[in-house]
């Protein structure tokens, strides 16, 4: 190592151009976005100082409020709808099922497309009047659950959610294969001996095996829930009358539709928060409950 | 003791009943996720063969004829062949900066120590969990000093700069792994640090860079809100959001935006068809520590 050591100049070099991109690119916004917060500006002329006047101003907006309620129902709904669909197909893949692994390969697909791509793709499915999902609704009967999906603002929420799930449950069914394929399967066999059947074995084996897995999965949920802007931009804009609002495109419209960028970098800095608040928040209570085992 | 193998049997015979209900339950439901993920990509697929009078007049039906000037449509008149070669270029060059501004930093990260060193790693790893959203506002502005929007400069600077954190920790933990003495004993035997890096330090890291390709294709390839807030020239945008247009301007030319669809799926469907294993590890690998 001391020949190595010798040649210290090569650290800087070797370090400078990742150390340089990733403070102008990344750090140095992150730590102005802070400063901007406590500006109004329009982007042009002299930004002027308003202290905490932004941040006063986004506690009193009832849309800000809103676009953070959906960010909550998006984060609920893929928990709750991520988790256990993925950990469903996880344990009926590693069961000896006969093209499992075809299973496996197929539903993998909606995760590498683009999420343009799914928006636009499910758009079009779900158009109230030529979409494919009413024409089957409509074929079977069903005429009264031929809804205007992501028009109708007390529905497009669960919509949006659904179109997510659907993108990127697969995610979560590869990791936990992954875990449950590192459960030993002696055990399993022990508790066949002792006459254990399957949903024992699920509750008492499988799901505290598998905890640390879901505790990663519930963070990933959060942090995916976070960043799902592209989606819901791409299908509805935030509307209908702001029902499927995220704190994303609540922040993009203020920003680069009314040009509202001091204001924009404060709703930007309480996103930034947020997520940080609600993994770490997160991890310290699936941590508690872990160790509660 | 009779009695108890009595149970036993009776027990087994009925759990063997449910056992084949249950399978049978199981089935049906993994298919009906299957059919759920598989036919909307499917109708996708044959819609962009018919013309739109077919699609009007029956949805699901199959194609009766193939329309290939749908895909001739929209890589001519709908510009999909240009924003092609605007995602090529964007993702191309950024993974070539992704690849060697990160292997050189991994490569210094793990085989030397100094100051700072943990600092530098754990800011750089941060950087995987950062919501891009949170950060849109002010980058914007930074490209804008720079005189960078418009350009695709601003793609390939910001697809790097965010792409480093996940290719250092790969390439780090890659090196990490890598034995010592190979380096010190190129050094000895009169080689450049630069030059072992490049002769056997990158060639080494074969496995850990295919990774990384990948999954820093995949990111550029699909990538949208950077896009959105900094190119508005048509010439230069990319495929996510030349295709978001298509939407705007001909709502109900569906034989155009299914062929559009299908054109910009096809690299990454390609590249899963010939390395799906490598594609699905490295996507829950990538996922899982950010």
């Amino acid at each position: 190592m001391e020949l190595i050591s010798r040649n210290r100049k090569y650290i800087f070099i070797g370090l400078f151009p990742a150390v340089a991109l990733y403070i102008i690119f990344v750090i140095y916004p992150i730590v102005r976005s802070f400063f901007y917060g406590f500006y109004e500006w329009n982007g042009l002329g002299e930004p002027i100082y308003i202290g905490l006047k932004n941040f006063q101003d986004i506690l009193k907006d009832n849309i800000f409020w809103l676009s953070f309620k959906n960010n909550i129902f998006v984060v609920v709904a893929s928990i709750l709808g991520q988790i256990p669909l993925g950990l469903f197909l996880a344990i009926v893949l590693n069961s000896k099922l006969k093209g499992a692994g075809f299973f496996r390969s197929v539903l993998f697909i909606p995760m590498i497309l683009s999420t343009v791509v799914v928006g636009l793709l499910w758009s079009t499915l779900l158009n109230y009047q030529m979409g494919v999902v009413n024409y089957i609704l409509q074929s079977l009967g069903l005429e009264k659950l031929a809804l205007d999906w992501l028009g109708n603002p007390d529905i497009a929420m669960y919509t949006v959610c659904a179109v997510i799930i659907w993108q990127f449950f697969s995610l979560y069914m590869i990791i936990f294969l992954a875990a449950l394929q590192n459960i030993p399967n002696d055990i399993l066999e022990a508790a066949n001996i002792d006459g254990a059947n399957e949903l024992r074995k699920f509750f008492s084996i499988t799901l505290p095996m598998l905890w640390p897995t879901v505790m990663t999965a519930v963070v990933l949920c959060i942090s995916g829930s976070m960043r799902s802007f592209d989606l819901v931009y791409v299908m509805t804009q935030g509307g209908p009358a702001n029902a499927t609002e995220l704190m994303a495109t609540y922040m993009y419209n203020k920003t680069f539709s009314v040009y509202k960028y001091g204001y924009g970098s404060a709703v930007s800095l309480v996103i930034f928060v947020i997520s940080f608040g609600l993994i770490l928040i997160s991890q310290s209570l699936m941590r508690k409950k872990n160790s509660d085992r | 003791m009779e009695n108890v193998i009595k149970a036993n049997g009776g027990k087994d015979l009925l759990s063997g009943v449910g056992k084949r209900f249950r399978k049978l339950l199981l089935y049906a439901l993994l298919y009906f996720v299957a059919i759920t993920t598989v036919y909307p990509l499917l109708w996708m697929v044959y819609t962009s063969f018919k013309s739109n009078q077919d699609i009007s007049m029956n949805t699901l039906a199959l194609p009766t004829k193939l329309h290939f000037e749908n895909y001739l449509e929209a890589w001519k008149t709908a510009r999909i062949g240009e924003y092609f070669f605007n995602s090529i270029l964007v993702a191309v060059v950024s993974i070539i900066f992704t690849i060697l501004v990160g292997a050189s930093a991994a490569f210094i990260l793990a085989k030397f120590k100094f100051k700072m060193q943990r600092l530098v790693y754990t800011s750089f790893i941060i950087g995987m969990l950062i919501p891009i959203q949170s950060i849109l506002v002010p980058l914007f502005i930074q490209m804008r000093n720079f005189k960078l929007l418009d350009s695709r400069w601003s793609l390939i600077l910001s697809y790097t700069a965010f792409g480093l954190p996940m290719a250092i920790f790969i390439l780090e933990s890659f090196i990490r792994d890598l034995p010592s003495e190979i380096l010190e004993s190129a050094v000895i035997d009169g080689s450049s640090v630069p030059r072992a890096f490049f002769k056997l330090i990158l060639p080494m890291s074969r496995p850990a860079l295919a990774t990384v390709i990948i999954l820093s294709f995949l990111n550029n390839w699909k990538e949208f809100s950077f896009a959105l807030i900094f190119i508005s020239d048509e010439a230069k945008k990319t495929l996510p959001l030349g295709l978001y247009n298509f939407l705007g301007a001909e709502t109900n030319n569906y034989a155009g935006l299914t062929a559009a669809l299908v054109i910009s799926s096809i690299p990454v469907l390609i590249m899963y068809l010939f390395m799906q294993e490598q594609v699905i590890k490295g996507m829950t690998a990538g996922a899982v520590k950010g």
